[in-house]
């Protein structure tokens, strides 16, 4: 059976990293205690000869730098953009699909550290735009920064399933996306735009009746439909979000469709396409816990259908492996 | 039926066409852009007892590819250390002459695609899984994926990726199928019993040496200028995969034959000592680029299997070349690809398999080396009818000829004269 395996980091300036140095390479055979090559996900790069070539050691990892805070912009209470200045180096490594970093008032401890998509990455004026909901410690802790915040990055598995997007040309894309999971939603669409894709956006209205990523989805040039997708009385799609998905299925040929909401939203929708048509690829927005990004900590972890445990801070893997029941049992 | 060949190196190709020739559909998967692999920087044949194999092939009816590199030699009849009547093929013609000749001939190919993972059925493979998903079946399936590096075993093994003509950076690197489809790699051992071997030979740039040297080389095909005394490397000759080049002689002299660039017949040179020979002093490496460092490995992956080619413990794959034993050398790619075809087509057709006879040299090289990999010492040794320990074995047993007619009379006389040309489906 064909095994859809692929870290994030491969290849990379990160690469490799402590698994390597432990035997726990996601991608080399050499790294994972083996004595032979079997390079079933090639990555365009040998990390084992990367390794060798650095000592038998694993590359610096990303470490945590102060920027300058440009803005905190309040939309609710509950829900912040933010804009910092970094450096020219990481406002380009993060202008790419499933960016995110990690962020924190300086000063506080590493435990605070939180992973955040980029929305926007400005490689002009080095600004990048987070957006986040205050929920918790870790949210409201970051309110308290003034001038300065610490960020580590740059980090690129925020979105699964990106073969999918950065393989899309001159096709048709499908996205919906509820709450702040719209905004990693943001940076695909921008790049898919820029490979003369259609995209098209499905946004739920939510408490404040339009996403506040409606705009920028308009600014790239995206067609945006707002519906409530969301029945709470029994955690179902509603029928107006289904009947607009039929119409647009008919009108449009999509290769690709992505979902930006949590775990749960993200099985209802996906395998609601996938019972209208079992021949679209599947991405989606990572919900994954992370709490160091290097794969090492285990927050991340979570289990395939065969068993395959994934790291899902840096590893990719098929969403319709992780989401879709193919009996069609799911109460959508 | 349709047969799948994995791999197309010389063994590839003699496994494709045979199994065309029998009448089955025929798919070559190439993870490069050209075909022959290493037979692209080899072009050395028909050398001591290589001219028999050849001969006998070309009796036996499956000597379509000896007859191309007949057609491309630069040189015949070519004396070297050790070695007698060899035909030096022009390696920057022949790729693209078999090309032609197995397209004329219905053979499907598709280059840039790299099998990765095999889909099975109990004992089967149903299919096979390129580097992106894609799913193709296949009623029987040949492996000639060779042994040779990737990366990381040339690393391990060796003395680093060498950037060899498999340009596994570019195209991907090898993948055993047959340990996909779960039966475990045996490998080759040195002297010392570490894995594997160095290719025996890299390629200088014919321009760049002298013009002295390149005119020797154009009218004799050969050269041979002895190596400075501190320079005299005898280990090396250990890490050597070609046995038959593995001679004193080899390490006390360099050897270049004109096969179109100019081979030299040492696994790697360092440059600056080089350039300090006479006639050399511009000298720069063709193949593998780093030729003055390293060299690819080989031996690393090789598929048990029986004397009909197949893979032991799997009834539908079919092995040929490195894959298939520690054979060195085109002749010997070309014998056991071509088997491999023919009983791959048997295999599909539900027919028992066949045996070349051991009274054929053809045959002989097959079990014997079969036989011998079992034990410890056996793994140490290289097999080809050019050297080494097998031609000593067929001085012995009689099965060095280079009459002809005599190998014409034998094969009529076995009633197995153009047995490859039978057409079975």
């Amino acid at each position: 059976m064909f095994k859809f395996v692929d870290c994030i980091d491969a290849g990379t300036e990160y690469c490799p990293c402590y698994l390597a140095e432990k035997g726990e390479c996601i991608i080399c055979s050499q790294l994972k205690g083996r004595a032979f090559c079997d390079c079933l996900n090639w990555k365009g790069t040998c990390i084992f000869q990367e390794y060798t070539w650095n000592n038998n050691k694993a590359k610096k990892a990303r470490d945590f730098k102060e920027y300058v805070l440009k803005s905190i912009n309040f939309l609710r209470d509950d829900l912040i953009i933010m804009e910092v200045f970094v450096n020219p180096y990481l406002a380009k490594q993060l202008n790419n699909i499933g960016s995110y970093v990690f962020l924190k008032k300086p000063q506080s401890p590493h435990c605070f550290a939180m992973p955040v998509s980029i929305m926007k990455s400005n490689i002009k004026n080095n600004v990048i735009t987070m957006a986040i909901k205050i929920l918790g410690v870790k949210t409201k802790d970051i309110l308290d920064c003034k001038e300065k915040v610490e960020i580590k990055g740059p980090y690129w598995n925020g979105v699964q399933g990106q073969i999918f997007l950065k393989n899309l040309k001159n096709s048709e894309i499908l996205i919906s996306a509820r709450g702040v999971a719209a905004s990693p939603c943001v940076m695909v669409a921008n790049k898919l735009k820029k490979h003369n894709n259609n995209v098209i956006v499905i946004l739920d209205k939510g408490r404040s009746n339009e996403n506040f990523a409606k705009k920028e989805f308009l600014d790239l040039g995206c067609k945006v439909y707002d519906v409530n997708m969301i029945d709470y009385s029994n955690y179902t799609l509603k029928d107006e979000f289904k009947k607009l998905i039929n119409e647009l299925m008919r009108k449009h040929d999509f290769k690709v469709t992505m979902s930006g909401g949590s775990d749960e939203f993200h099985r209802l929708y996906l395998n609601y396409i996938y019972s209208v048509n079992k021949n679209l690829n599947f991405a989606t927005v990572n919900n994954a816990l992370m709490t160091c990004g290097e794969g090492v900590c285990g927050s991340c972890h979570l289990k395939l259908c065969n068993g395959q445990v994934i790291r899902g801070c840096k590893q990719q893997y098929n969403p319709a492996e992780v989401f879709i029941n193919i009996k069609g049992d799911v109460n959508i | 039926m349709m047969v799948i060949v994995i791999g197309g190196g010389w063994a590839g190709c003699a496994a494709a066409l045979q199994a065309k020739k029998c009448g089955a559909e025929v798919l070559i998967i190439e993870k490069t852009d050209m075909l022959l692999g290493l037979g692209n920087v080899g072009g050395i044949i028909r050398n001591n007892g290589r001219w028999t194999a050849a001969e006998e092939m070309i009796a036996l009816g499956g000597g379509d590819l000896f007859e191309i590199a007949d057609r491309c030699a630069r040189h015949k009849n070519v004396e070297f250390p050790g070695h007698k009547h060899a035909t030096l093929y022009d390696v920057n013609i022949i790729e693209a002459e078999v090309r032609k000749y197995l397209y004329s001939m219905g053979i499907n190919i598709m280059f840039e695609n790299r099998v990765v993972d095999v889909e099975m059925e109990g004992r089967r493979i149903k299919s096979v899984y390129l580097h992106d998903g894609t799913e193709i079946e296949g009623d029987v399936f040949i492996e000639t994926t060779g042994s040779t590096g990737p990366i990381g075993n040339c690393l391990r093994y060796g003395n680093g990726c060498s950037m060899c003509i498999l340009r596994c950076p570019s195209y991907g690197p090898r993948i055993s199928i047959s340990m996909r489809a779960g039966v475990e790699d045996l490998q080759g051992l040195r002297g010392d019993e570490s894995f594997g071997a160095m290719s025996g030979s890299c390629k200088l740039e014919k321009d760049s040496l002298s013009k002295e040297l390149q005119e020797q080389l154009d009218k004799d095909g050969v050269v041979v200028i002895p190596v400075p005394k501190e320079d005299i490397n005898l280990d090396k000759l250990k890490n050597k995969v070609c046995q038959q080049y593995a001679l004193k002689e080899f390490a006390e002299n360099i050897v270049l034959l004109d096969t179109g660039h100019a081979k030299l017949m040492t696994s790697y040179y360092p440059l600056e000592k080089l350039r300090k020979i006479p006639g050399f002093e511009r000298a720069r490496f063709i193949d593998p680029y780093s030729g003055g460092k390293a060299n690819s490995i080989r031996y690393l992956s090789m598929a048990p299997r029986d004397n009909h080619m197949k893979v032991v413990g799997i009834d539908n794959l079919f092995v040929g070349g490195e894959k298939s034993g520690l054979f060195v050398g085109h002749t010997e790619a070309i014998v056991t690809g071509t088997l491999a075809g023919y009983n791959a087509v048997r295999a599909g057709l539900g027919l028992n398999l066949v045996e070349l006879p051991t009274s054929l040299a053809v045959g002989d090289i097959i079990k014997f080396e079969n036989e011998s990999k079992q034990t410890i010492e056996g793994l140490k040794q290289r097999y080809t009818f050019a050297g080494a320990v097998y031609f000593e074995r067929m001085k012995e047993l009689n099965l060095y000829i280079t009459d002809v007619d005599k190998i014409r009379k034998k094969v009529e006389g076995l009633f197995l004269k153009d047995f490859f040309k039978n057409k079975i489906i």
